[in-house]
């Protein structure tokens, strides 16, 4: 009888003790092991050598450091509360323009949407999404800036009444740049995300829950407004954190057009810088290895900042999915 | 007729000879987490015969069948006492072997499960695992086990197309063909028929019949007709306990139990 | 039931003007996208010429191309993923597989996604710190490894998911034939998911292609061509940078032409993992 045929059974198979490869079993699990946790040591590599790099800022100025806006190389005097407030303002503005916008376009694409063009308008916003920052901050600085600058900015500064509240509102240099702008491209980058993941996660709502509601009459805002996005909540703030996060960290976008001045601006069409554009602007020239530790701070702010924001909406999304 | 309510059926009354006794369950507890799902049962598996279990959904007879080839071992928390006697080897210690194990218990699920390759790789998986066949001896090793599933006729002339392409009757028959490809000495089959078509269920049928002479069968179905049309032993099993064990002949003209008698006569399950 | 109807025509015009405002958005959007793409070509394809593909980075006031900086951008992009696929295949596969509902598991798949959305320009930084600092000068591996750090996150994300859908008799079928653990991971797992995790692998080098700030302190820029990774290396987005921020015209054309290409590869290979995504659940 060949080795080939089904003898009866009872022939165990010749020669082996354990199947082949079996003694990599352990080898193989060490290794995605060792993959997770390099993961996570990057991580926490990145916190710790922004600490590190950016200690003797924090030694030279203390707290001091956070609050005084003074940024000057050549005393080597470095504060950072313009970049930091430049980050906290672009990133809120941006997020209140952008999410309504992304809202509308979340509920038009579930609710409105004739179900032939749902396919292409969706594929449009994720191209959107898709579009590489550094694009985002050439199209502003070159398209946007000239034509915000001749259609809102020139026009509203002629408008204010001189010496008034208004004047110093709508101050600032009328080129297109400063941090209005830089706001606007900011939401113009972070919408299609949050529109995305909140058309998502309006779409997992069960259809009965939809279904009931419609069938009390209710108008679709009504709907919307009090049924399906209640109901998605906690999803929908964790996207919109997300975005956020988002928004804190873009730097290219925002180098473009923000003007990179370091002191606080007076008004919305002045210039101003966020954390990232600012290393983004210094790092290769830093004059000296206190400029570079004082950049290296920053990143470090930044990082705390983020972290919290992004771990608070990973929160809230896992809690979401849980539900 | 008694009414066994508590306490094991004593399988003993049964007349299996011992040295045909391929597998020997005995006093086996099975637990998932806390839930206790089988309840102290002995239950002999013949040789060369076909064992069915039978019993309504969530009577334990899934879990039977995958302590046999410690299937559970992959999911902590579940966990069994107990002796599963194998050819004279507890196969519940610790420190069994247990790839080799399943190289000698084989398994057939209810959902069939072709690998995304081809045919031929599909059936020759788990032999190369274990032996260093040529390529010609291989193929043959190939043949024979998809003969014996009686898939050859079917699939001969495309050995090379992925396995995922074969309707599902044809994907069952595929996988019994990759079971026995690796000659193991028992077979369990876990409801194989339940996903297929009358006619895709009545080959395998067929195939099983074939194989019992050869193997050690055991088969949970929630087909009653099945069980009496392939089987020739039955045990019956409720709430996790083996209430009813004898030859498939006797039980279902003449159960020896109340609950096994309503069951059989379809007065619920 | 005159109060009544008052109250539903006030409704009906809260909805209308729900709606006027939903429909106003979404056009909104589009017509951002629209102008940006508008523009892109405009400007882009007026500075695309044969040239940007054949000579390199000329010096202000000479022309040039971008030949350089495209092949750097490419062979980055392709060693970040040949790293980034190694470590994250094997992390998702960690947690798909070996973790279970361990705490260490769920720690590694909470940071693994804040590290998902985090600055890129904190990552650049930080290789800066590792590789480019203690080596005394930028190189391409640096800026390699930069983007690497940036694409595991979201393999590691996506192969996770996809392996966790595969289904269990699939994986049990395999372990009852006595088949070694990482076997079956990798003979009929990975080969099950292997759609699933190239998908992951092209979003995330989509996603790549387009990043500049970790490149800034890590690559930096070569104006000439050379295949060196050991040196600083060519790459399109900081060279777009360079450009587009510069005084001159040439120049600044070129940065058009730059970000067109860019954002094309990126559109492209976005709408390839979509088209292959599609595929995969239909089948």
């Amino acid at each position: 009888m060949s080795s080939a045929a089904i003898p009866a059974p009872g022939v165990h198979p010749p020669g082996r003790t354990s199947p082949r490869g079996a003694a990599f079993d352990r080898l193989f699990e060490g290794l995605c092991f060792a993959a997770a946790t390099a993961l996570l040591a990057s991580l926490g590599g990145v916190l710790i050598s922004l600490a590190i790099g950016g200690w003797p800022a924090f030694a030279k100025f203390g707290f001091g450091f956070l609050t005084t806006s003074t940024w000057d190389p050549v005393q080597q005097v470095y504060g950072a509360a313009g970049p930091i407030v430049g980050t906290l303002i672009t990133a809120a503005v941006a997020l209140l323009i952008a999410l309504p916008i992304a809202g509308g376009v979340a509920f038009f694409l579930v609710e409105l949407c004739p179900s032939i063009l749902r396919r292409p308008i969706g594929t449009a916003v994720e191209l959107l999404a898709g579009i590489p920052s550094i694009v985002y901050g050439m199209w502003g600085l070159f398209v946007f800036a000239p034509f915000f600058s001749r259609s809102v900015e020139l026009p509203l500064m002629d408008a204010a009444p001189a010496g008034s509240i208004w004047e110093k509102i709508v101050g600032g240099i009328p080129n297109g740049t400063g941090i209005l702008s830089a706001s606007i491209i900011l939401a113009i980058m972070i919408l299609p995300f949050i529109a995305a993941t909140l058309r998502e996660l309006l779409m997992s709502v069960p259809a009965q829950v939809r279904e009931s509601a419609y069938g009390l009459g209710a108008t679709m805002r009504e709907v919307v407004m009090s049924v399906t996005l209640p109901y998605v909540r906690r999803g929908a703030t964790g996207a919109v954190m997300l975005g956020l996060g988002r928004a804190l960290g873009e730097t290219m976008a925002v180098t473009f057009i923000i003007g990179n001045s370091h002191a606080f601006p007076k008004g919305i069409f002045d210039s101003g810088s966020t954390i990232a554009s600012t290393i983004a602007n210094e790092f290769t020239e830093a004059t000296s290895p206190l400029h570079t530790a004082s950049l290296i701070a920053l990143g470090l702010v930044l990082f705390l900042i983020t972290f919290t924001v992004l771990a608070l909406a990973r929160l809230m999304l896992r809690n979401q999915a849980r539900l | 007729m008694n009414d066994r309510g508590a306490g094991a059926f004593d399988t003993s009354l049964t007349a299996i000879e011992p040295d045909k006794v391929k597998l020997d369950v005995q006093n086996l507890d099975f637990f998932y987490g806390p839930n206790q799902a089988l309840k102290n049962v002995t239950i002999p598996f013949a040789d060369k015969a076909v064992t069915a279990l039978i019993g309504p959904s969530g009577c334990g007879k899934s879990t039977l069948l995958r302590a046999l080839n410690r299937m559970y071992a992959l999911y902590p928390g579940q966990r069994a006492t107990g002796r599963i006697m194998f050819d004279g080897e507890d196969i519940l210690r610790a420190g069994v072997n247990l790839p080799m194990l399943r190289a000698r218990i084989g398994m057939v699920f209810q959902k069939p499960t072709p690998f995304p390759m081809s045919i031929h790789d599909n059936v020759a998986f788990g032999v190369r695992l274990y032996e260093n066949l040529s390529k010609a001896d291989m193929a043959a090793r190939v043949e024979e086990a998809l003969r014996r599933a009686a898939l050859w006729e079917e699939v001969k002339d495309q050995l090379a197309s992925s396995g995922l392409g074969l309707s599902g009757g044809q994907q069952q028959r595929l996988c019994v063909a990759r079971c026995i490809a690796v000659r193991p000495e028992v077979l369990l089959l876990d409801e194989p028929t339940s996903a297929l078509d009358p006619i895709s269920s009545a080959r395998l049928e067929e195939t099983v019949t074939q194989l019992k002479a050869d193997y050690t069968i055991v088969i949970v179905t929630h087909n009653l007709g099945q069980a009496a049309r392939l089987s020739n032993f039955t045990g019956f099993m409720y709430l996790g306990e083996l209430v009813e064990f004898g030859e498939t002949a006797a039980m279902f003209t003449k159960p020896a139990t109340q609950r096994a008698s309503d069951y059989i006569t379809g007065r619920f399950g | 039931m005159a109060a009544s109807a008052s109250r539903i025509a006030a409704r009906r015009v809260a909805n209308g003007v729900f709606v006027f405002f939903c429909c106003l958005f979404t056009a909104l959007a589009l017509l951002a996208l629209a102008a940006i793409l508008w523009s892109l070509l405009r400007q882009g394809l007026g500075g695309l010429d044969l040239a940007v593909f054949t000579k390199s980075t000329p010096a202000p006031g000479s022309s040039g191309g971008l030949a350089n900086a495209i092949v750097g951008s490419i062979m980055l992009g392709l060693l970040a993923m040949a790293i980034a696929l190694l470590i994250g295949v094997m992390a998702g596969t960690w947690l798909a597989e070996y973790a279970g509902a361990s705490r260490y598991g769920s720690v590694v798949r909470f940071l693994n996604d804040v590290l998902l959305s985090a600055p890129s320009i904190l990552i650049g930084l930080f290789v800066y710190e590792l590789l480019v600092e203690p080596f005394g000068g930028f190189s391409g591996f640096a800026g390699a490894v930069a983007l690497a750090l940036i694409a595991a996150p979201v393999i590691t994300r996506t192969t996770e998911d996809v392996l966790r859908i595969q289904p269990t008799t699939l994986r049990e079928s395999a372990v009852a034939l006595g088949t070694p653990f990482w076997s079956v991971i990798r003979q009929v797992l990975w080969r099950s998911a292997t759609g699933g995790i190239l998908t992951g692998a092209l979003l995330a080098f989509a996603r790549i292609s387009g990043e500049t700030a970790p490149l800034l302190f890590t690559a930096l820029n070569n104006q000439f061509f050379s295949l060196d990774m050991s040196k600083p290396m060519a790459n399109l987005p900081v060279v777009i940078f360079q450009f587009a921020l510069s005084a001159y015209d040439d120049w600044r054309r070129l940065a058009w032409a730059g970000a067109l290409i860019v954002a094309a590869s990126v559109l492209a290979v976005t709408i390839i993992a979509r088209v292959l995504s599609r595929e995969q659940k239909r089948s």
